[in-house]
């Protein structure tokens, strides 16, 4: 395989400050948070509210179709917003500096089976600080999914394209799972009574959520139990579609790259900043799409500010944009169709034997 | 209902509903009604003198109360940041659930230009647990004599207030401080006390001002001149409440003449500035609220480092600033940012450990 796009090999003087712009324009934008921010979180979680209780009062006259339709539709709604826009980028941190207790990086706790502690380590930490790196990275096809051909290939990986369908419907499961290792458990590098210990909170939340969406607001429908079970069912299958879908998007498209540990020795802010553009991908659309992606549309900007309120990404991604042009990087873009499709394009061909192109050390990337 | 009973009501609620989405209902019932929150209402708005506003708030069933000579921390949010700052109540308590407090717009004071100039009845605040050592039980002697600075005035009204309801305000002498007649409070009121309760004496001070009316005194407090005030020290507790110079004036007058002796001084928002050109190696004492550990660190260097150094482990991922494992709060002192290097002297903010270096002692809840 050939490498599809053309980096400029920087040198290090244009790496630092190539990095040197990328941390003026946190700065600056740091430096201007105030009440229009505090005040669009505000309407997020006015909005989450709303649409669910909405989504739940049209459930409960679920017996007449096209209410159970628009219930469950708004639920889920509610939960990719709460998951994506809300959840996701409060516990970055990304509205610390309000100092509101419902609002806090460290506290707040999500609508989806997986715990918010496991989360904040797996993204916050791994997946942020070791972005697409081989190894230490464990989103990169979340140890199910072959999707670089410097994964080493098993047969196993020829059902993929198929168990994949599975994964994305069941994606807040494996979100769920995902700090347990049950692969090391499995290698025996991890012991089963650790496993249990790590599961005690996992078990907790996970019997919450169930306990919430099948057995609670079902039984409050009293006679229309199951179409207030089936519609909890579907949006949680709706939310679990939808960001299975932007997060693959976000890191394994087909210029998406990844990268060796070697990469990690002395590497500097700039070198990271350069890693998570080439690791990452966005996706172009309009305000709505943005605001239902949890502005994740904004990858590249995500990455390279994790901890700034999601709401400036696209202000900032023109002039990362900009910046990238004149230090000749590729900046990865497209509609979510083109994106998409070549997410699935690495599914397909990656559950078969593949080998990468030879090609020297990550240019403009020294290891 | 048992306290017993309705724990566990509140803890089985709370397995089905989080707090935050309690709170976002529970508002739209009513704008101070919250789980755990203790949240006040503004219903009465006045103002008291120059550049000064009472401000009534109604709290919740929150609020576990004060006593007179207490202070309160008092939340407001201020451009999207919630900021919080201690103010003692002017009020006694008994009106319910309600307290009064009186603040002083400070020249650069976010919350105080917040609460003197923006806030409005109707307007929903968040306060905190009264806390304080200034207070009628607190003292050894049953004769008392207050000494306020400025905005000092307000845990002392608060005390001579409690006096004159229980008709002891004949035991009470007020010396109170002001730069101008015109930033004096409650003029009218102590003056109709001191007519009321015959032996309750006020006496003013007002050092800017260019001419002085009849019964208005001058000058910095000194010990000749209480002494020729109020004759009878020795049988009385002395409260003080001011800025740190004023109340370090005070203390050196009469500590020790005084039957009993406390203090409390407010300090401006810290904007501490480090000696220039002091000496290469500056180090400050770092507080950590949680393990009743002190360290001393060095200016300059990351905390999460420097407290590492000091065998001190906190939580930590990527070490750069991103992930915010290491995120803890500090309630006092100032730090640096070292990616904007801004330096941050606002109590109670959310501090990653791994990008912050230290300005001032701090206190960590660590």
């Amino acid at each position: 395989m050939t490498q599809r796009v053309q980096n400029r090999t920087l040198s290090t003087d244009e790496l630092n400050q190539f990095g040197a712009e990328l941390d003026a324009l946190r700065a600056r934008v740091q430096a201007d948070l105030g009440e229009e921010d505090a005040r669009y979180i505000r309407r997020i979680v006015k909005a989450v509210r709303y649409t669910e209780a909405a989504g739940r009062v049209l459930l409960f006259a679920g017996a007449f179709p096209p209410a159970w339709i628009l219930g469950t539709l708004l639920l889920g709604i509610s939960k990719i917003l709460e998951n994506m826009e809300l959840g996701h980028n409060v516990m970055h941190g990304q509205y610390d500096w309000m100092q509101d207790p419902h609002l806090n990086g460290k506290t707040y706790e999500w609508d989806i089976v997986g715990t918010s502690d496991n989360w904040r380590e797996t993204h916050n930490f791994r997946h942020h600080t070791y972005t697409n790196i081989r190894g230490m990275d464990e989103d990169i096809g979340y140890g199910l999914v072959r999707l670089f051909p410097e994964q080493r290939w098993k047969p196993g990986y020829l059902f993929q394209p198929i168990y994949s369908i599975l994964f994305a419907l069941l994606f807040q499961w494996g979100v769920a799972i995902q700090n347990l290792r049950l692969g090391h458990v499995f290698k025996g590098k991890k012991t089963k009574a650790q496993l249990k210990q790590d599961f005690i909170p996992v078990g907790r939340k996970i019997r919450r959520q169930l306990l919430k969406d099948y057995v609670v607001f079902p039984l409050l429908a009293g006679p229309f139990f199951l179409p207030v079970l089936l519609g909890n069912l579907v949006a949680n299958g709706i939310r679990n579609v939808w960001t299975f879908t932007i997060i693959f998007c976000g890191h394994f498209t087909a210029d998406a790259e990844v990268f060796p540990k070697s990469v990690l020795e002395n590497e500097t802010r700039a070198h990271w900043y350069l890693r998570q553009l080439r690791g990452s991908s966005n996706l172009t659309g309009g305000k709505l799409f943005h605001i239902m992606s949890g502005n994740l549309s904004h990858q590249i900007e995500h990455h390279m500010f994790p901890e700034i309120p999601a709401r400036r990404y696209a202000e900032m991604a023109k002039e990362v944009q900009e910046i990238c042009a004149r230090y000749g990087q590729h900046y990865n873009t497209g509609s979510i169709w083109r994106q998409f499709g070549q997410v699935i394009g690495r599914i397909l061909r990656h559950s078969l034997p593949s080998k990468p192109a030879s090609r020297s050390v990550q240019d403009g990337v020294p290891a | 209902m048992s306290s017993q009973q309705r724990f566990s009501f509140s803890r089985l609620l709370k397995s089905f509903v989080a707090p935050d989405v309690f709170d976002f209902w529970a508002s739209k019932v009513s704008p101070t009604l919250a789980w755990e929150r203790t949240l006040a209402k503004v219903v009465d708005r006045r103002v008291e003198a120059k550049d000064t506003v009472t401000l009534v708030l109604k709290s919740n069933r929150r609020f576990a109360g004060y006593q007179p000579g207490q202070h309160l921390n008092v939340t407001v949010e201020v451009d999207g940041v919630r900021l919080t700052r201690s103010y003692s109540p002017t009020s006694i308590p008994g009106n319910g659930r309600r307290v009064a407090i009186t603040v002083k717009r400070v020249e650069g004071g976010k919350v105080s230009t917040q609460l003197c100039t923006r806030t409005q009845v109707g307007d929903v605040v968040e306060l905190g647990t009264a806390f304080g050592e200034m207070t009628l039980a607190n003292s050894s002697c049953n004769k008392w004599l207050f000494v306020a600075g400025g905005s000092g005035i307000t845990p002392l009204i608060s005390l001579v207030r409690a006096l004159a309801a229980q008709g002891r305000a004949k035991d009470a002498v007020l010396l109170y401080w002001a730069r101008t007649r015109a930033e004096l409070c409650f003029g009218a009121e102590l003056k109709a006390l001191a007519e009321a309760q015959q032996g309750f004496q006020v006496h003013v001070f007002l050092t800017r001002e260019a001419s002085l009316l009849e019964g208005e005194f001058s000058g910095r407090p000194s010990a000749e001149q209480i002494e020729q005030l109020v004759s009878d020290l020795a049988e009385r507790t002395v409260y003080t409440c001011g800025p740190a110079g004023f109340v370090a004036a005070v203390r050196s007058a009469l500590q020790e003449k005084a039957g009993q002796f406390k203090e409390e001084a407010f300090s401006l928002p810290a904007t501490v500035e480090r000696g220039e050109g002091g000496g290469a190696a500056e180090s400050v004492q770092v507080q950590l609220a949680i393990t009743g550990r002190s360290v001393t660190v060095p200016v300059g260097q990351p905390l999460l480092k420097a407290l590492e150094e000091q065998g001190i482990q906190p939580a930590y991922g990527c070490r750069m600033g991103i992930c915010k494992t290491c995120v803890c709060n500090k309630t006092g002192g100032t730090t640096r940012d070292l990616m904007t290097g801004q330096t941050e002297a606002e109590p109670d903010q959310a501090l990653r450990l791994c990008i912050s270096s230290a300005e001032t002692d701090l206190t960590l809840d660590l």
